[in-house]
C-alpha cells in the first residue's frame, strides 16, 4: 500500500481510457504500462540517469492529472504567445495551442492538407488516423530507447499521455516552413500534464517542427510552492532521404518539474537536426536518444541551457550508431547563473556493425554564478574498430580577458556577461536550420538574462 | 601651458602583478590634446601601464595615484573609466566568438555616450569611419577579433577609438604588425583622433609611426619607470642608437 501514497491513481488512467475515443490497442497499452508503472520504484538520484534530479521532492499523490477532453477547435483569436513566436518564425504558420482547458488550431494550410500532410492534436489523430498511428504507438511497435527501460516516468507518460501533437509528412512532400506546437501549462499549480508528440517524415520528405512549452509565469511564481509535473514524450521518425529540423523551446514556471524524453530515428541518408533550448523550470530532466538505423543517416543535435536561481538541469544524450557509415554531432552549451546546476551525460554508442561512424560530441559549460555547478560526463561505448569519434567538454567561468575588453569599452560587468553569454549560445543557435529561430532564441535568451 | 588642468596626472605609481613589482614609480602628466609617445624595451612595463590605466583587475596599485580629469580613478572599474573618457587600444585584442562587431560597437558607443543613438545615424557615422580606416563591411557581421589577422585587429581597435572619441586614447603598439599601407591608414585614424580635445598616449617600438603621428613628447620607459623625456627628436635618437646609451646616461649604478 505504501506505493499508492506517492503515486498517480489508477482512476486517472481509467478516466482517460473511458473519455476518449481511442482504439482498443491503445487502451490495453495504457493499462499495461500502468501496471508496470506501479511495480517500478520511483527513481532516486543514486541512479546514474537521475543524477542531480531531486525526484523525492515531487509528491505524485498531490498532483491532479489533467484530463483535457475538449475537442480541437479553430482558434478565434491568435494567442499572444503564438504571435510572439511567429513574429520571428514567420507569420501565418500552422499551429496547435494546448492549455489544460483547451486545444486550438490556427492557420491551417489547405495546400498542405491536399498533399496529405497531417498536422493536428494527438487526440484528433487517434480518432481519425488510428491505423497510421498504430505503426508507431501500438505496444509491439514501440521503440525501446535506453530511457524506456524500467523507467517510472516513461511508463507514466505511456499510460497517461493525453495531449500533444501529430505531424505526418507523406513521401516526397516538402514543407517549406515550420509548423508550431505550443503547450501552455497555464496558471495552475499541482497539475500533471503528459504531452506526447509524434513526428513522421516519410521517405524523401522534408519538415520543420517547432515545439514550445511555456507557462504563465507571472501567476505561478512566488505565492505557492506547489509543484507541477510536465512529463513529455517525443518521437520523431525520419525516413530514407528525408529531413527533419526540430526545435524545442521550453520555458517552464519555477514550480515545474519537467521530464522530457525524446527518441529520434533516422533511416538511410536521412538527416535530423534537433535543437533543444531550455530556459527555465524548477527541475528539467531530459533524455535525447538518436538512433541512426541505416547507412548514411545523419544527426545534428544542439542544446542551449540557461539556468538561473536554483534551477537544476539534467541532460542525457545518446548517439546510437547502429548502421555503418552514419554520422552525428552533438553541441550542448550550458550557461549557469546564481546557484543553478547542470549535469550532462553524453553517450556515443557504436555497434559492431557501425563501421566508419563519424561522431562528435561537445559540451561547454559557462559558470556565471559563484554557486553554479556543472558536471559533464562523456561515455563511449564503441564496438566497431573503424570509427572517428571526438568528444570534448569544458567547465569554467566567463573569460576574464573578454569581460575586461568589453568593460574597457564602457559596458558594465553585467552587460559584458550578457553579451558573452549570448555569443556563447549564438555559435550554436545561429545556424539552426529553422528559419528565424536564431533571432528568436537570442531574444528569449536576452529576456531570461535580464529577468 | 600650466594654466589648464592636466588631463592625466600619474604620480609615483607602483604596480604589481601576481606579487611581482612591475611599475616602480611612474610619473607622467598629459594635457588635453597632447600626443605622447612611450618607447621602451620588451618587458619594461609599457603594457602594464596601459592595463593599469584602464583598470584591469589583475594589476594592483601599491602606491601613487592616477588623476584623470581631476579625479582619482585608481579604484574605478574599467567601464566607469571608459565613460569618463579613457580608452585603450589593446596590444593583443581578445577574440569574443559569437559577439558580432556591429552589435558590440553599438552597445559600446551607447554605453560610453550614455544614450541610445538612432540606428540610422549610427550606421552613417560608422560607415564614414570605416571608409576612413578602409575597414571592409563584412567586418561588421563577423565576431569580435575572431579569426582576424593581426593587422585587422589593430584596425578594429582604431575604429573603436574614432567612434568612442575618448579624451585620452592609450594606443598600445597599435602600429606593430602593420604593413606600410595599413600603417598609413591607421596613422590617419590616430591623427583624426588627436585633436585639441583628444590626447593620445602612443606606446610603440618604432620610429616609423612617429613619421606620421608627430608626438609632443617622447618618453623612454625602462624597468617600470619613465627614465627620460624629450621631444620628437628623442625617438630618432633611440632609433639610431638603441636604448643602451639611455641606461648609461643614468646613474652609473643603473636603475634598480
Ligand atoms: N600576469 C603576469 N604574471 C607575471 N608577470 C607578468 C604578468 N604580466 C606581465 N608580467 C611581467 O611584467 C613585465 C612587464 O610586462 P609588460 O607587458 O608590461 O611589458 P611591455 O613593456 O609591454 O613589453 P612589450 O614591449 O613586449 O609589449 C614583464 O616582465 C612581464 O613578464
Ligand atoms: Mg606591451
Amino acid at each position: 500500500m505504501g506505493e499508492t501514497v506517492k503515486t498517480i491513481a489508477k482512476e486517472r488512467v481509467d478516466e482517460i481510457t473511458k473519455q476518449t475515443s481511442e482504439p482498443a490497442w491503445l487502451k490495453d497499452s495504457r493499462l499495461k504500462a500502468f501496471e508496470s508503472y506501479l511495480k517500478i520504484p520511483t527513481p532516486c538520484n543514486r541512479d546514474e540517469n537521475w543524477r542531480r534530479t531531486e525526484v523525492d521532492a515531487l509528491d505524485l499523490s498531490t498532483l491532479n492529472v489533467v484530463v483535457n477532453d475538449s475537442k480541437e477547435k479553430k482558434a478565434a483569436k491568435e494567442p499572444a504567445v503564438i504571435t510572439a513566436a511567429l513574429a520571428n518564425l514567420g507569420k501565418n504558420l500552422p499551429y496547435i495551442y494546448t492549455t489544460p482547458q483547451s486545444v486550438e488550431i490556427g492557420n491551417a494550410d489547405s495546400e498542405l492538407l491536399s498533399k496529405g500532410v497531417i498536422f493536428c492534436s494527438l487526440k484528433t489523430a487517434l480518432a481519425q488516423h488510428a491505423d497510421l498511428l498504430s505503426k508507431y504507438l501500438a505496444p509491439e511497435n514501440l521503440p525501446c530507447p535506453d530511457f524506456a527501460q524500467n523507467d517510472k516516468f516513461y511508463l507514466m507518460n505511456q499510460s497517461l499521455f493525453n495531449s500533444g501533437a501529430f505531424l505526418y509528412v507523406p513521401k516526397n512532400v516538402v514543407l517549406e516552413s515550420p509548423v508550431l506546437n505550443v503547450l501552455s501549462s497555464g496558471e495552475e499549480t499541482s497539475i500533471a500534464i503528459f504531452p506526447r508528440v509524434i513526428i513522421i517524415v516519410e521517405q524523401g520528405a522534408k519538415a520543420e517542427f517547432v515545439n514550445l512549452c511555456t507557462a504563465d509565469k507571472h501567476k505561478t511564481t512566488g505565492e505557492s510552492q506547489a509543484l507541477s509535473l510536465v512529463n513529455s514524450s517525443i518521437e520523431t521518425y525520419v525516413g530514407a532521404n528525408a529531413s527533419l529540423s526540430y526545435l524545442d523551446v521550453s520555458d517552464f514556471s519555477a514550480n515545474t518539474f519537467a521530464v522530457s524524453r525524446v527518441y529520434n530515428e533516422v533511416k538511410k541518408d536521412g538527416s535530423l537536426h534537433a535543437s533543444t533550448i531550455a530556459l527555465g523550470g524548477w527541475q528539467i530532466k531530459s533524455d535525447i536518444q538518436t538512433n541512426l538505423k541505416e547507412p548514411g543517416a545523419k544527426s545534428d543535435i544542439r542544446g542551449v541551457v540557461l539556468g538561473a536561481g536554483n534551477e537544476r538541469y539534467s541532460f542525457n544524450t545518446i548517439q546510437d550508431h547502429i548502421a555503418p557509415d552514419t554520422s552525428s554531432t552533438i553541441n550542448f552549451r550550458v550557461a549557469l547563473k546564481d546557484s543553478s546546476s547542470s549535469a550532462y551525460l553524453g553517450t556515443i554508442r557504436v555497434s559492431k556493425e557501425g563501421q566508419r561512424t563519424d561522431s562528435y560530441q561537445s559540451n561547454k559549460n559557462l559558470l556565471l554564478g559563484s554557486n553554479a555547478h556543472a558536471d559533464s560526463i562523456p561515455k563511449l561505448e564503441i564496438l566497431a574498430d573503424d570509427v572517428k569519434c571526438a568528444h570534448g567538454a569544458t567547465v569554467g567561468p566567463a573569460d576574464k580577458e573578454q569581460i575586461f575588453y568589453l568593460m574597457s569599452r564602457g559596458l558594465s560587468s553585467l552587460e559584458a556577461e550578457e553579451l558573452i553569454v549570448t555569443g556563447f549560445f549564438r555559435q550554436v543557435v545561429q545556424s539552426c536550420p529553422v528559419d528565424g529561430a536564431g533571432d528568436w532564441i537570442n531574444s528569449l535568451v536576452a529576456d531570461k538574462i535580464h529577468s | 601651458m600650466a594654466a589648464r588642468e592636466p588631463l592625466l596626472k600619474i604620480e609615483d605609481l607602483w604596480v604589481s602583478v601576481e606579487g611581482k613589482d612591475i611599475l616602480k614609480g611612474v610619473n607622467l602628466t598629459i594635457n588635453p590634446g597632447e600626443v605622447h609617445a612611450i618607447m621602451g624595451r620588451n618587458g619594461s612595463g609599457k603594457s602594464t601601464l596601459s592595463y593599469t590605466l584602464m583598470g584591469h583587475p589583475r594589476y594592483h596599485i601599491n602606491r601613487g595615484s592616477i588623476i584623470f580629469k581631476g579625479e582619482e580613478i585608481g579604484e574605478l572599474p574599467p567601464d566607469e573609466r571608459a565613460k569618463k573618457g579613457l580608452s585603450l587600444a589593446f596590444q593583443y585584442p581578445v577574440a569574443i566568438p559569437g559577439v558580432s562587431v556591429s552589435n558590440f560597437l553599438r552597445a559600446s558607443v551607447k554605453a560610453v555616450r550614455g544614450k541610445e543613438i538612432p540606428v540610422k545615424e549610427f550606421r552613417q557615422e560608422l560607415k564614414a569611419q570605416m571608409a576612413l580606416l578602409e575597414v571592409k563591411d563584412e567586418f561588421l557581421s563577423r565576431y569580435i577579433n575572431d579569426g582576424f589577422s593581426g593587422g585587422e585587429k589593430k584596425r578594429l581597435e582604431i575604429l573603436q577609438m574614432t567612434l568612442l572619441k575618448p579624451a585620452l586614447a592609450v594606443l598600445d603598439e597599435t602600429d606593430s604588425g602593420l604593413d606600410i599601407d595599413a600603417l598609413k591608414v591607421v596613422s590617419t585614424g590616430i591623427n583624426t583622433l588627436a585633436t585639441e580635445e583628444t590626447a593620445v598616449l602612443l606606446i610603440t617600438h618604432y620610429q616609423r609611426i612617429l613619421n606620421y603621428v608627430k608626438p609632443d613628447f617622447v618618453h623612454v620607459f625602462q624597468s617600470g619607470q619613465i627614465v627620460k623625456t624629450g621631444g620628437s627628436e628623442l625617438s630618432e635618437e633611440l632609433e639610431e642608437r638603441g636604448y643602451d646609451w639611455v641606461t648609461q646616461e643614468l646613474t652609473p649604478s643603473g636603475v634598480a
